[in-house]
């Protein structure tokens, strides 16, 4: 330990073998580099060991595995194993089918994760495991801008537990109570997710956008009278389902027929339009998550006495809820981890090994997702000329964004790529598409021709943090947590009608607010478009296709932006015209699904 | 002589090609087979024995009498290093 304690720490974190794998490492404290597994091997939510971001995490750090102080697993994986295990015997022979398609993997790796550690990474040195809701906590709290808060996890099941709060003091966690499998708010939004004909663990998202077309109002919604009977909610937030409407706990798909004829019909095929009904359900469940979510917000805040709140696990992804909490519940200052879901763990176990374990004050505020990996001028430059691809380059920073600004002002499509992959679900500025939110048409345009999406899905605006308070109905201080795409609030009435294309159906909008010193570049081409256009606004939506992540490398950009409809690319200086190569034009829509 | 090297090559990798289905498949329903004997003796027999006990693995239902809260204790903080080398 002493010999440790003299040299630089290096941490490297692991998430995988359920959903979003990712590696982040920490040099002293702080996060050198993170990045998530599916970006590099193309496979949305890739779940396999991440050993090509561990790769990018060490070379980031100049260092190889040798170097690493201490490999930090998101969970303890024995006590995952027995949780499932109880599943199968619980529900003793309905588990079959379950039983003899998860075992496999379970024997082969994910009770070996040492193995992989030493032989993916041919690292000999230390391995430790911490609880998986415990990774959520310190990936929220020890890297947010408090020294004091509650904290509140929630996401489908981690080992046994689904719900947790707890406080975060310094470099200490201490996680008070949780609620356990199999009731989760996480599964109840998932199983709509499924009912809906969408894929679970990706497309949550979409019931979250799909709920302001239905009726949100509690009091005549019917659906949430429903679902309301699904699950008994206690005053302080606590609940428990009634666990003859899911068939979770044991089989292949979610709801049970009892959740259906309690819906009034089948689970929904995929890719089904979307009717007033769906829409109804959508917002029944985003009601109900919203009341369970502000029960127990309101008694976490009575328990713990604190002003301040962070957030992690997947439920914290809902941006609609999230826009509402300091409006609700009372606290004063809100934080939330970027990547909120199980990606965002292998930074929560990095942190807690080298903070609360090793206990090392804390040294780092996490102030951008830009954390993935960047390409210099002349890696473009190279990729450029060995694919023979025509390109312009421009002389300066400002003729850069005054050009890129006037192609947008004249409703082209963008694609834009700079700085670090973005860290978590969102595109951010790095490797975004943006376009014109002021042209009524750009929504439908995206949709069909660039991002092959459903109709009903909104896109989102942009905005400096210094503009944002005249467009949106924010919250005052702006909550850091809108940087990343993690809070909806209104539109101002005022200009709903000017930004058609980021208003969704009741008047609200995804932001994303800018600060310079986060992305230089980006906030210039937002001004400067804001001179052309009198709205410093852009729609930014994350560069890929339906089904596809989002893209990381030069080669990614360029393929994405060849297949879809966006007109023009821009990498660091490099200006691509789509038109201009026609060679290497071809159709991504048949390749867009999920 | 060229093109008859390459037509015995790919007869070759046929045969590897095969021969690894072959594998896998085998795998597959020995793997099945085994893992159905687990389940109905393993999992089967401990089931039925915690029936009989009125053990339960999972809290599915509630518990008699109105409960005020269904927040469980979980006092989960800081340990001793060597606790998380455990996996569980």
């Amino acid at each position: 330990m002493a010999e440790k304690n003299r040299k630089t720490v290096y941490i490297l974190g692991l998430s995988c073998y359920y959903h979003d794998a990712s590696a982040a490492l920490l040099k002293d404290g702080v996060i050198v580099a993170a990045a998530e597994e599916e970006r590099f091997t193309r496979k949305k939510h890739d779940s396999s060991f991440p050993i090509n971001a561990a790769r990018f995490c060490l070379q980031s750090g100049g260092i190889t595995s040798n170097d690493l102080a201490y490999v930090g697993f998101y969970e303890k994986p024995f006590l995952k194993m027995e949780r499932v295990l109880s599943q199968h015997l619980e529900m003793f022979p309905r588990s079959l089918k379950t039983f003899l398609s998860s075992i496999p993997s379970w024997v082969n790796e994910k009770l070996r994760v040492p193995k992989a550690v030493r032989k993916k990474l041919g690292y000999k040195g230390d391995i430790l495991f911490i609880e998986h809701h415990l990774a959520h906590a310190a990936s929220t709290f020890l890297v947010s801008p408090f020294r004091e808060a509650a904290i509140v996890t929630v996401d489908g099941v981690g080992e046994w537990t689904t719900t947790t709060y707890g406080v975060g003091k310094g470099n200490n966690i201490t996680l008070q109570k949780e609620i356990v499998f199999p009731h989760s708010i996480g599964l109840i939004y998932s199983t709509v997710t499924a009912y809906l004909g969408f894929s679970v663990n990706n497309s949550e998202y979409k019931v979250m956008g799909l709920a302001p077309y239905g009726n949100m109002d509690p009091r005549t919604n019917e659906y949430y009278k429903k679902l309301r009977q699904v699950v008994d909610i206690k005053d302080d937030g606590s609940y428990r389902l009634d666990m003859s409407y899911f068939r979770y706990h044991y089989g292949d798909r979610m709801p049970s027929q009892k959740f259906c004829d309690l819906l009034g019909g089948p689970v929904e095929q995929k890719d089904a339009t979307m009717a007033k009904r769906h829409q109804d359900i959508a917002a029944g469940v985003q009601l109900l998550t919203e009341e369970i979510m502000t029960k127990i917000l309101i008694h976490v805040r009575k328990e713990t006495k604190q002003r301040n709140i962070v957030l992690a696990g997947g439920v914290a992804l809902n941006s609609v809820y999230n826009g509402k909490i300091l409006r609700k519940t009372g606290f004063k200052k809100i934080w939330i981890q970027p990547n909120a879901s199980d990606g965002g763990t292998s930074i929560g176990v990095a942190s807690y090994i080298y903070n609360a374990i090793l206990g090392h004050q804390r040294n780092f505020i996490q102030k951008s997702a830009y954390l993935g990996p960047s390409y210099t001028s002349s890696q473009i430059r190279d990729f450029l000329d060995e694919r023979k691809v025509r390109y312009s380059r421009f002389n300066s920073e400002k003729e850069m964004v005054s050009s890129v600004a006037s192609l947008l002002n004249a409703n082209k499509v963008v694609g834009w790529m700079q700085l670090g992959m973005e860290w978590g679900p969102r595109a951010l500025g790095a490797r975004s598409i943006l376009a014109n939110p002021c042209n009524p048409a750009a929504k439908e345009l995206l949709n069909a021709k660039v991002k092959h999406r459903e109709p009903f899905r909104p896109f989102a605006p942009a905005v400096c943090e210094d503009d944002a308070l005249t467009y949106f109905d924010c919250d005052d201080p702006i909550p850091e947590p809108t940087d990343y795409m993690l809070m909806v609030y209104p539109v101002r009435k005022k200009w709903q009608k000017v930004i058609p294309s980021v208003t969704h159906v009741d008047g609200s909008g995804r932001l994303q607010t800018v600060r310079r010193d986060q992305n230089p570049r980006y906030y210039d081409l937002l001004k400067a478009f804001g001179k052309l256009s009198g709205v410093p606004i852009l729609i930014n939506t994350s560069f890929n296709i339906r089904g596809e992540p989002i893209v990381c490398s030069p080669y990614d950009a360029y393929k994405c932006m060849m297949g879809t409809g966006i007109d023009y690319l821009v990498m660091d200086t490099f200006l691509i015209a789509r038109e201009d190569n026609p060679k290497d034009m071809w159709d991504s829509e048949e390749f867009a699904k999920d | 002589m060229g093109n008859r090297n390459s037509s015995l090559r790919a007869f070759l990798d046929g045969c590897k090609e095969g021969m690894q289905l072959f594998g896998h498949n085998i795998a597959l329903i020995i793997n099945t087979g085994l893992l159905l004997l687990v389940y109905l003796i393993g999992v089967g027999f401990t089931s039925i024995a915690a029936m009989i006990a009125k053990k339960h693995f999972l809290e599915m239902k509630k518990k008699k009498g109105a409960q005020e809260s269904y927040w469980k204790d979980l006092g989960l903080k800081k340990k001793p290093l060597e606790e998380y080398y455990r996996q569980f």
